[in-house]
């Protein structure tokens, strides 16, 4: 009972059309950062690259790319840290609190991130800590570490502990086991979370709109602009932004491609 | 010897993002519910509790932006799981290869900052936009007024939550067994019963984890209404950011928040002790 | 023997991609017959019963039921139904719900659909108490007698078996054998049943068709079968025999290559050619061969090694080896052992009318 062939051709047309509806506003976006006019509207008369030439010149957007930057290297680091051991918790280990854990790791990522910022903010204040970038780095831990968490552990799932049962038979220690057996069976999980940590934190406004203090992140400037004044570079660093995640893709699969190639010699 | 080495190293392992978390989001937490009970506009826990806040709620109205918040969260839930349903179908059981084309493209779209998105929809449907715009310049005229109204706001809750949705459904539809619908068939159910007898109650978690990751980041969501919206509703969590803002009253702010985090936390709670986690992530029997 | 055709497929073709799967076959199926299809993996038995009971589409061919087409009607619309391999019970339907599947389907109502699925349980031998079971309790012999209920009650024209009990243990399969033949008894349908298994087939079936390579190889009794496999693949598939390459002499006897085989004026009418040049396979079962004490003799005598012996619950199995190098296996039963050790030279010997021979190789 394989689908009909008219089902099969309606849904592909479907997830077609569903496919060109997601990239339409940046498409949209793509167009207006190449239009000349400072009052943007369509249809396009003049097309021109003057406002990259521009936005590329400007110290303040390199310092807003700047701190973008520096957050996001930084969450991803930790955020693979942590979340290599937090997926051990998750699913590999058999322990008592976890069905709780699991619980602790998804509340961040059902939670509404502008109230988890405010919060944040009000706790920073209290125990007196002044927000700046770093204060940034520790709110999109908050989302991403457990998100980072999530995707290792479905490498975790697919595991098998016989694996390390049989490590630890051979002599090896725990530490050995982690190191030798572990590790680097988990690697493509540790990888892809990096890649979803690093991409999360460059594009996130929510978190760091509260907690970046006199700090502003590229998504934090775009969204002031867009809710108060238009600036004809908005949709000039809106296509910065989206090339800088998609740059990081194509490094990553690029390098993915590699080691792949490596090893299947 | 295994299993009591498992409960230590788990305890281990879990122990630096519990660690995190405890001190950058339960504290947190903590504190917002601490001065939900404060005194209207203080900044500080010390001062005698009083419940006055949750009694400006009332009276000052904003049960009103809760209820757009929640009947918007819900409205882009169920056509969320209209929309996403054939699709994540036709990527569990029938693409093949153009599923993994798919999953890709859907994911990238996350990677990219929900503002410049909702963005693009501002340009794309204002006057003067990319539809408009090019409309009038090819047919003389072209539709007025799609943005600014609760409609708008709604799609622009099924765009960004998109993802949300179809990959847990996609994940519940691909735990239907094969054998299962076709052993339906041939026992005489038709493409409905066999949606309606096993299909829809043998997914039933995805589509659980699904609603419940869409209709609680819905209702917690801002930028969607202020961006195309130009606040023709006010949401809660908009109120919430001026209270703690414009309004500088933490009190207010940290009840309104609270009611959300209730209202919301009850739902996924709820909700979530119904599945079971490692079936749904995947976990080898 | 005239009972009425059932199930006719003509010339069914079925190809995946380049591979085809059926080359353009013909059956015919009795009406009330236990017709068992049998074939190695890869063999296209599987794709037969996805063809008929419409899982699948056909490339070319017709398939009728009672002289109607049916191989382009929709699966869910065909009066027929299938005991899956995997069973395929709804994980998230109790036992009685899952008989009832069917009845719900046609909109029978619930009071009725229940009397049914008792009448059902009460027929598989199954407690009445079962009807609220969830399926995840059940044993294996349980759920398979739950999977036969859900497909009875559906009432289907024929019903298809698809090796529903390949993944059972020895014990339990055994005995699900005879069940399974003795509810086709009682209830007088028309069984289609698919296994890999000749000795699964040998028990219960009234006609056996042997498939190889998306062809019939032979389709017969299982008596038939037993003793006049029409090829040597079909006698392999049996399991153990011995098969000895032969040709004819120009006196109407037999010689056989790299074997002291010579049987002159063979009195057997094997029903085949034996000029000189014909070559042919001869069969003889391993349990025909006998270890020949010093004085007696047979039709056909070999002399070999004994190099090994296994036992094999009831009976012990040999291994001889003549000296020309061919090994021959011999079967006795337990209480008729023979006495000698390995590496002693030994005298075996078969008769005539214990052999077959297959033309052709």
């Amino acid at each position: 009972m394989r689908a009909s062939r008219s089902t099969r051709v309606a849904l592909l047309v479907y997830g077609i059309v569903v496919i060109f509806l997601l990239y339409l506003p940046l498409i949209s976006v793509g167009f207006a950062s190449i239009s000349k006019a400072r009052y943007l509207s369509f249809p396009i008369r003049t097309y021109a690259t003057k406002w990259y030439g521009e936005a590329l010149a400007s110290s303040t957007v390199i310092e807003l790319f700047n701190t973008s930057l520096k957050i996001a290297v930084i969450v991803t680091a930790v955020s693979m840290i942590v979340g290599f051991f937090g997926a051990l918790a998750f699913a590999r280990y058999q322990w008592r609190y976890r069905p709780l854990f699991q619980k602790l790791i998804l509340l961040p990522i059902f939670f509404p991130q502008t109230v988890l910022g405010l919060a944040l903010l009000i706790w920073f204040n209290t125990i007196g800590i002044v927000p700046t970038w770093k204060t940034a780095v520790v709110a999109h831990l908050v989302w991403i570490a457990p998100i980072a968490t999530l995707v290792i552990a479905i490498r975790a799932y697919g595991f098998d502990p016989a694996l390390e049962e049989a490590a630890r038979d051979l002599g090896a220690s725990t530490f050995a086991i982690l190191r030798e057996v572990t590790l680097p069976l988990l690697m493509p999980g540790i990888i892809s979370a990096g890649l979803f940590a690093f991409l999360l934190s460059w594009g996130n406004f929510p978190l760091s709109l509260f907690t970046t203090g006199a700090d502003s992140t590229l998504p934090e400037w775009l969204y002031a602009k867009m809710v108060s004044g238009y600036s004809p570079l908005v949709p000039t660093l809106g296509i910065l932004s989206v090339l800088g995640s998609f740059v990081i893709i194509a490094v990553a699969f690029t390098l993915r491609w590699m080691v792949k190639g490596r090893q299947a010699e | 010897m295994m299993e009591r080495l498992d409960r230590r190293q788990g305890l281990l392992a879990a122990l630096p993002i519990t660690a995190l978390l405890a001190v950058s989001f339960l504290a947190p937490l903590l504190l917002v519910a601490l001065f939900s009970i404060m005194p209207q506009k203080v900044f500080s826990v010390l001062n005698m509790p009083d419940f006055s806040s949750f009694g400006v709620i009332v009276s000052q109205g904003y049960y009103r932006s809760l209820f757009w918040s929640l009947s918007m969260a819900f409205a882009a839930t169920v056509i969320l799981l209209v929309v996403c349903w054939p699709l994540a179908y036709g990527m569990a059981k029938v693409f093949g290869r153009f599923s993994l084309v798919l999953t890709i493209a859907v994911v990238m779209t996350l990677f990219v900052s929900e503002n410049i998105r909702l963005f693009g929809w501002v340009l794309t449907l204002m006057k003067g936009g990319l539809i408009e715009g090019y409309m009038r310049s090819y047919l003389g005229a072209g539709p007025d007024g799609m943005l600014y109204n609760v409609p708008i706001i709604v799609f622009g809750l099924v765009y960004v939550y998109f993802p949300f949705m179809l990959f847990p459904l996609a994940q519940g539809i691909s735990m239907v067994p094969d054998d299962a619908r076709q052993a339906a068939t041939d026992l005489g159910a038709t493409r409905w019963q066999v949606f309606r007898e096993i299909d829809l109650p043998l997914a039933a978690p995805g589509i659980l984890v699904g609603s419940l990751l869409s209709f609680v980041l819905a209702a917690g969501a801002m930028a969607e209404s202020k961006l195309l919206g130009g606040q023709v509703v006010i949401v809660l969590a908009d109120d919430v950011e001026t209270a703690f803002t414009f309004g500088q009253n933490w009190p207010l702010g940290s009840a309104l928040a609270m009611v959300l985090i209730i209202l919301v936390g009850t739902v996924a709670v709820v909700g979530l002790s119904r599945v079971d986690l490692d079936t749904i992530m995947g976990r080898k029997r | 023997m005239a009972a009425p055709i059932i199930l006719r497929l003509k010339g069914v073709k079925k190809k995946f991609g380049d591979f085809t799967a059926l080359h353009g076959i013909d059956l015919e199926i009795e009406e009330g017959e236990f017709f068992t299809i049998v074939g190695p993996s890869g063999s296209g038995k599987s794709t037969i019963i996805r063809l008929l009971v419409g899982m699948d589409d056909l490339t070319e061919g017709e398939i009728s039921l009672r002289g109607n087409r049916i191989d382009q009607v929709p699966a869910n619309l065909r009066p027929t139904c299938m005991v899956f391999q995997s069973l395929a019970l709804f994980p998230h339907r109790s036992v009685g719900e899952n008989i009832e599947f069917p009845l719900k389907i046609r909109g029978v109502a619930p009071a009725q659909r229940k009397e049914r699925a008792i009448e059902l349980l009460d027929l598989l031998r199954l407690p009445r108490e079962f009807y609220g079971k969830r399926i995840q309790q059940c044993s294996g012999g349980e759920k398979q007698r739950v999977a036969l209920a859900r497909a009875l009650a559906f009432d289907p024209e024929i019903l298809f078996f698809d090796e529903p009990l390949s993944a059972l243990d020895y014990r339990l399969r055994k005995t699900l054998e005879k069940e399974l033949k003795d509810l086709h008894e009682r209830t007088g349908k028309t069984f289609v049943y698919i296994t890999h298994s000749l000795e699964e087939a040998m028990v219960m079936s009234d006609r056996i068709a042997i498939m190889r390579a998306g062809r019939f190889e032979q389709i017969a009794t299982a008596d038939e079968i037993y003793a006049r496999p029409v090829s040597r693949f079909v006698a392999e598939f049996m399991g153990e025999v011995n098969l000895f390459d032969v040709h004819g002499t120009p006196n109407g006897g037999l010689v056989g290559k790299g074997i002291e085989l010579h049987v002159n004026g063979v009195a057997r009418d094997y029903g085949l050619d034996l000029g000189p040049e014909a070559r042919f396979t001869m069969m003889v079962r391993p349990e025909s061969l006998r270890f020949l004490p010093a004085g007696e003799t047979a039709d056909i005598i070999l002399q070999g090694v004994l190099t090994a012996q296994y036992a094999l619950g009831s009976r012990i199995q040999y291994n001889v080896e003549t000296a020309s190098g061919v090994q021959i296996t011999v079967e006795k039963l337990r209480e008729d052992a023979f006495g000698g050790g390995i590496g002693d030279a030994v005298v075996l010997g078969f008769d005539i009318d214990s052999t077959h021979l297959i033309g052709g190789e």
